[in-house]
């Protein structure tokens, strides 16, 4: 029965734990500016933004948020060594790992074995639901759309908000299933991070005593609840907002970014200084 | 039962006697047998547990259908919850036969007892389960003091006694396996050669820890890491914790799992920075 073994069994315990490690840095850390940022489609109506209030102040603080990311050298490298590749890596190694889980809740229906079910469940809607993210989002498979629309960086909330809602004036039914897609998917992820934080202290021997388990899942708690709000704000934010005057908001920025852009500079890089120079970042 | 002599004891124990409770067994001849549920009922006396039932079963193996049956097989020893043998499923949970109380765990007239034998290991026969694989977990992880030798080895290294508290709770381990029937990582493994590709759980895990945490028996611990650095080993863990909870010694399982998981944490990086 000599089974030989193994890439998986002989870098057993490293690829564990660099499993456990990809989930919290970079993806945790990821998750946690990501979904910040996005919340500021409702934290940017609070804010205010450049004179403007209300829903427009949240588009132009979005769209100020985006034009600071696109602004970042390298972009395209952060993206596949920084996320990409980090998470194909969490995710197939978790869905393997996965597969060896016999959930038992009917018989022992304690919540920490359902946190065990729902972490695994999680995972794997948490792999459809990125990969349907970034693939219409930021690969530009807008085939997969209801309304057939396309992100762009420069219209950033309304091409946003006409994604999760089917169309560009208003709701459609597609456009209720991907909203109901991304109310579900965040909300699983944020919990995945959550328990996962729990977890891995545990993994990695940093919590041993009960005592300790329970105060870092105090801690871990208020962070998921507090990802949590940011993630529904976000989702909330943008399924409501209207993308037409969302639209307006972005051209009046695009031209004024344009008309500070006299000497040459590259379009965006303009565009995120201007914005920069009167208002704190994300 | 002798029934006491004054009045109102006299009427509670006549009740407590008609008490009758139903018994769904799950039955095998032997292994790759196939499995049959019989359900016997008994008139129950007060204090009853679950291995009195199965003797005055296995003394008149009638069941409800009025069909003749055998007796049902299982394995018990100390009869007081210290050696783990009689360790079956009790009511859909892992538990010691001996310390299952009828009055506990079916209290009223015509209740059911549903009894099965543990899912995570082999059946040899009825309730009766072949627990090898734990003593071989045990070997695995070297879960002994090495002091045998061709010399006297003179007095060890003295033991602190807050450490000492911390063992004597890890040492109540009884191998009854308990903690592996509820762990949702732990699979049932017919055959010994597939023992050591799957997790080891949580019994032998604790053990390492408790002759890690002894002055002597620490000369094993780079053993003893090595193999929960394993394919079956402590990051197989899912962090469930349901083996802290049903562990009839209380025993800090999942404390043992988060320390076995800083042991290995910090062996890696010193064998990494210092190791071959």
């Amino acid at each position: 029965m000599a089974k030989s073994e193994g890439f998986l069994e002989r870098h057993h315990f490293l690829l564990r734990r660099l499993h456990s490690l990809t989930g919290v840095v970079p993806i945790g850390m990821f998750l946690m500016v990501h979904l910040t940022t996005n919340a500021s489609i409702v934290w940017g109506r609070i804010n205010g933004h450049d004179g403007l209030e209300g829903a427009d102040a949240a588009v132009a603080t979005f769209q100020h948020e985006v034009n600071f990311i696109h602004s970042l050298p390298a972009l395209i490298l952060i993206e596949i060594f920084g996320l990409w590749l980090p998470i194909a890596f969490h995710s197939v190694l978790g869905v393997i790992y996965a597969t060896s889980s016999k959930p038992n809740n009917d018989r022992y229906a304690y919540q920490d074995n359902w946190r065990y079910t729902l972490q695994r469940i999680s995972g794997y809607v948490g792999v459809l639901f990125i990969f349907y993210h970034v693939a219409t989002l930021r690969w530009g498979w807008s085939f997969l759309i209801p309304g057939g629309t396309e992100w762009s960086a420069e219209y950033a909330a309304s091409t946003m908000a006409a994604a999760l809602q089917g169309s560009t004036d208003g709701f459609r039914l597609g456009g209720l299933l991907v909203s109901a897609f991304y109310m579900v998917g965040v909300s699983l992820l944020v919990f995945h991070l959550a328990n996962g934080l729990w977890t891995a202290a545990i993994s990695w021997g940093l919590t041993v005593s009960e005592s300790a388990q329970k105060r870092w899942g105090q801690v871990c708690f208020v962070i998921g609840v507090g990802l949590m709000l940011a993630a529904w704000s976000a989702v909330l934010g943008f399924a409501t907002l209207d993308a037409a005057s969302a639209r307006e908001v972005e051209t009046n920025m695009l031209e004024k970014a344009a008309a500070a852009d006299g000497d040459g500079a590259a379009p965006e890089h303009a565009a995120s200084h201007d914005e920069d120079s009167d208002h704190t970042g994300g | 039962m002798t029934v006491a002599t004054t009045n109102g004891t006299a009427k509670r124990t006549a009740a407590a006697n008609s008490r009758k409770v139903r018994f769904r067994i799950k039955r095998c001849d032997g292994p790759n047998k196939l499995v049959r549920w019989e359900t016997f009922e008994l008139t129950i006396a007060k204090g009853e547990n679950v291995i009195s039932c199965l003797q005055k079963i296995a003394a008149n193996p009638v069941t409800t259908e009025g069909k003749r049956s055998t007796p049902v097989v299982w394995d018990c020893s100390c009869l007081e919850e210290v050696c783990g043998s009689c360790t079956m499923v009790i009511n859909g949970q892992a538990r010691q036969s001996c310390s299952a109380l009828i009055d506990v765990i079916a209290p009223d007239d015509g209740d059911t007892v549903t009894l099965e034998p543990m899912s995570k290991f082999p059946v040899i026969r009825d309730l009766w389960v072949d627990r090898s694989r734990m003593f071989d977990a045990l070997k695995r992880v070297k879960a002994w003091v090495p002091i045998d030798g061709t010399y006297d080895l003179g007095a060890g290294p003295r033991e602190r006694p807050e450490e000492q508290a911390v063992r004597y709770a890890l040492s109540e381990c009884m191998t009854c396996g308990c903690c592996l029937e509820a762990c949702p990582q732990f699979e049932l493994a017919e055959d010994e050669s597939e023992w050591d590709k799957s997790f080891i759980g949580a019994q032998a895990l604790s053990q390492a820890r408790l002759f890690n945490l002894h002055e002597t028996g620490a000369q094993l611990k780079g053993d003893r890491l090595e193999t929960l650095m394993g394919p079956d080993g402590v990051s197989e863990c899912g962090n469930a914790q349901n083996c802290v909870k049903v562990c009839p010694k209380h025993i800090p399982l999942t404390e043992s799992i988060a320390a076995v998981g800083r042991s290995t944490t910090i062996h890696a990086i010193s064998k990494w920075f210092s190791g071959k």
